[in-house]
């Protein structure tokens, strides 16, 4: 058979299209690796010892990583001192670091530095009012103390709302938007801002590394080992059940609207937990809408403990009293008997 | 017979009776105990009267991250990833590979062992992680070279099939083991014996004089060598010392492990890191 000129070069063009095509999608799926980093840490054994004796592990878990709210990040955006390979001992990341990527509704480049001005002010800064440093400052919380890589959470609402990816709504990005790679981050990064972004249970969960350290809370004179007795709630105890709709620590102690790092002390006025304000804090149209401002003045994180609710101690002491009083010696009574039963012709001396 | 099966009866009543008074005492008065000595604990440590030094002990990746009780879950709706936590790591890690029950060589110098040279010490301890000790740090010659590697599973300590094509490259639950000869018959380099004279001479180490401490060290470091394997050895086309396609690497991984890109890599980190890459250690001996 003899091929026209045409027909000879036909393949040609067309396989040079099929790498030009295939050759964005392939690169764009490793976008945050264009250093290719993960050529050594993608062993899980990449580690050391440092200088103080602590393990150091340099592993990056790519399928995870690429499920986290910085897949699009490359390397360096955050450890912005390597610029070479092979790299000297990275320093210590810096999050308030402008990175490479561009918020689009002010086209400047991303940055975490607002966060730093929240905390600055809240009641997890580092410095009180007047500009001094607070007291036991170590035990104030840095970054990588609530957060680790944030994951995305992805939510469905095409015929009812549930956890994961819609297929059905991808199809309808795929109408205008062409890079699937593109569609899953928009996707996930949008869906997984219009709910909670973490579990109540891992909320508290990270709350607690702190706020139940019974060191730190007395350290601080706080009044409660805030997440054991969350816990001691109802709303605690159905968040250890995994249901999302119930509040978490973030949804009492923000303003609705705020920043969860504008968290502030219940003594201040602006604080949502302040006196005057705890009422709305149940009453919002997520929770209670129609509640009493009295709702919100239980002892939400009472403890039984005398110094912190003595009325609460006292009354829940005469009922363990009056428990374990009636059932000790009944359960003492039947257990003799059952000795005689088991010894019935024993004697303890001479029988007379 | 009857009798007997009574006294049976009475009896697990009896245990039924004292674990329900064991249950009722904790959650009552026990509880109130244990509030009282918290409440009491709690308020020394408020004049901070109670700030107890804690010993640092050297940390272990098989402590840290193989057998770390400091778990958590990640609740995301649609699955749950659990793993290890590290305080202050910002990474997941997202791997569970247990420890190393195998290896003698780490009971004493721990499963990150490589810290002399400061700039390759990842490095080698990321191979640790799948290549056992002895594959690098004994070099086999003459009649006892068999050029026979295998992978043993690292909780069992058994040789098992490769497990390369089915893992993440180095995140394997088995490690690379030479095989040696011995009276005729090819054997693992890490024998039953020479384990349990090692785990021995740790036992009985501190009733042992310094001389028999000496002799006893000879004896488990004979087989080891100064001078151990260095990168190129596997890292060449030519002639590597592993025998990668033997112990079930495919054709794409092995030219990856002697692709231009890793070789280079090496090259590199030498050139820049290690002038005196022949003599690991040297500089560190000598400060």
């Amino acid at each position: 058979m003899i091929l026209t000129r045409a027909q000879k070069i036909f393949p040609v063009i067309f396989l040079s299209l099929l790498i030009f095509i295939s050759y964005p999608l392939q690169t764009s799926s490793l976008a945050a690796d264009i250093g290719n980093c993960l050529l050594c840490h993608k062993y899980p054994g990449l580690s050391r010892i440092d200088e103080e004796g602590q393990m150091r592990l340099f592993f990056i878990n790519e399928s995870i990583f690429n499920n986290s709210v910085h897949a699009k990040v490359k390397c360096e955006g955050c450890h912005t001192d390597i610029t070479e390979i092979p790299h000297k001992p990275a320093i210590k990341v810096d999050c308030l670091v402008e990175c490479h990527i561009v918020e689009p509704s002010t086209e400047t480049k991303f940055s975490h530095k607002d966060v730093a001005s929240f905390i600055k002010t809240s009641v997890h800064g580092k410095v009180d009012s007047a500009g001094n440093e607070k007291k036991f400052v170590q035990d104030y919380p840095d970054c990588k103390d609530c957060h680790d890589n944030p994951l995305y959470r992805p939510l469905s609402f095409f015929k009812k709302v549930r956890p994961g990816i819609s297929e059905a709504s991808l199809g309808r990005c795929r109408v205008c938007h062409k890079k699937d790679d593109f569609i899953y981050q928009f996707y996930n990064h949008v869906t997984t801002r219009l709910h909670k972004s973490r579990n109540p249970l891992n909320i508290a969960e990270m709350c607690a590394r702190c706020h139940d350290d019974s060191a730190l809370v007395a350290r601080h004179g706080l009044s409660t080992k805030a997440v054991f007795s969350y816990g001691e709630t109802f709303h605690g105890k159905a968040a250890t059940f995994l249901d999302e709709r119930v509040p978490d620590c973030l949804d009492c102690h923000v303003n609705k609207g705020e920043s969860v790092h504008q968290m502030l002390s219940h003594k201040d006025p602006l604080s949502s937990i302040h006196e005057k304000n705890k009422g709305k804090v149940c009453a919002t149209i997520d929770c209670h809408p129609s509640a009493s401002p009295k709702l919100a003045n239980y002892g939400v994180h009472s403890e039984f403990n005398l110094n912190q609710s003595p009325a609460q101690y006292f009354f829940t002491f005469f009922f363990i009293v009056l428990t374990g009083g009636t059932l000790l010696p009944l359960m003492g009574i039947i257990f003799l008997d059952l000795v005689r039963r088991f010894f019935p012709h024993a004697t303890i001396g001479r029988r007379k | 017979m009857k009798n007997f099966f009574f006294k049976i009866y009475m009896l697990a009543f009896m245990v039924l009776v004292v674990f329900f008074m064991v249950i009722i005492w904790k959650v009552t008065f026990a509880h109130i105990l244990h509030e009282y000595h918290e409440r009491h604990k709690s308020q020394e440590i408020a004049k901070f009267k109670e700030e107890q030094e804690q010993k640092v002990e050297k940390t272990k990746f098989e402590k840290v991250i193989l057998e770390s009780e400091e778990r958590v879950k990640h609740y995301l709706g649609y699955r749950i990833l659990e793993e290890v936590r590290i305080k202050g790591h910002f990474h997941h890690i997202g791997f569970d590979i247990g420890p190393d029950k195998r290896s003698y060589c780490i009971k004493c110098h721990g499963d990150m062992p490589h810290d002399a040279v400061k700039e390759l010490r990842a490095f080698l301890n990321m191979h640790a992680f799948f290549v056992a000790c002895e594959t690098c740090h004994i070099k086999l010659e003459g009649p006892q070279k068999t050029g026979v590697f295998k992978w043993y599973d690292r909780t069992t300590g058994e040789i098992v099939a490769s497990p390369v094509k089915k893992g993440s490259p180095g995140s394997f639950k088995a490690k690379i083991i030479p095989f040696e000869k011995h009276n005729g018959a090819i054997q693992r380099v890490d024998s039953d014996d020479k384990i349990s004279f090692a785990l021995e001479y740790r036992e009985n180490e501190r009733k042992l004089s310094e001389a028999q401490k000496s002799k006893a060290k000879k004896l488990i470091h004979k087989i080891v060598n100064k001078q151990p394997y260095l990168c190129e050895d596997c890292h060449q086309k030519e002639r590597p010392l592993l025998p990668l396609e033997d112990i079930g690497y495919p054709k794409e991984r092995i030219d990856s492990i002697i692709s231009t890109e890793v070789v280079g890599m090496i090259k590199n980190y030498t050139k820049f890191y290690m002038p005196k890459m022949l003599q690991p250690g040297e500089e560190a001996k000598k400060q």
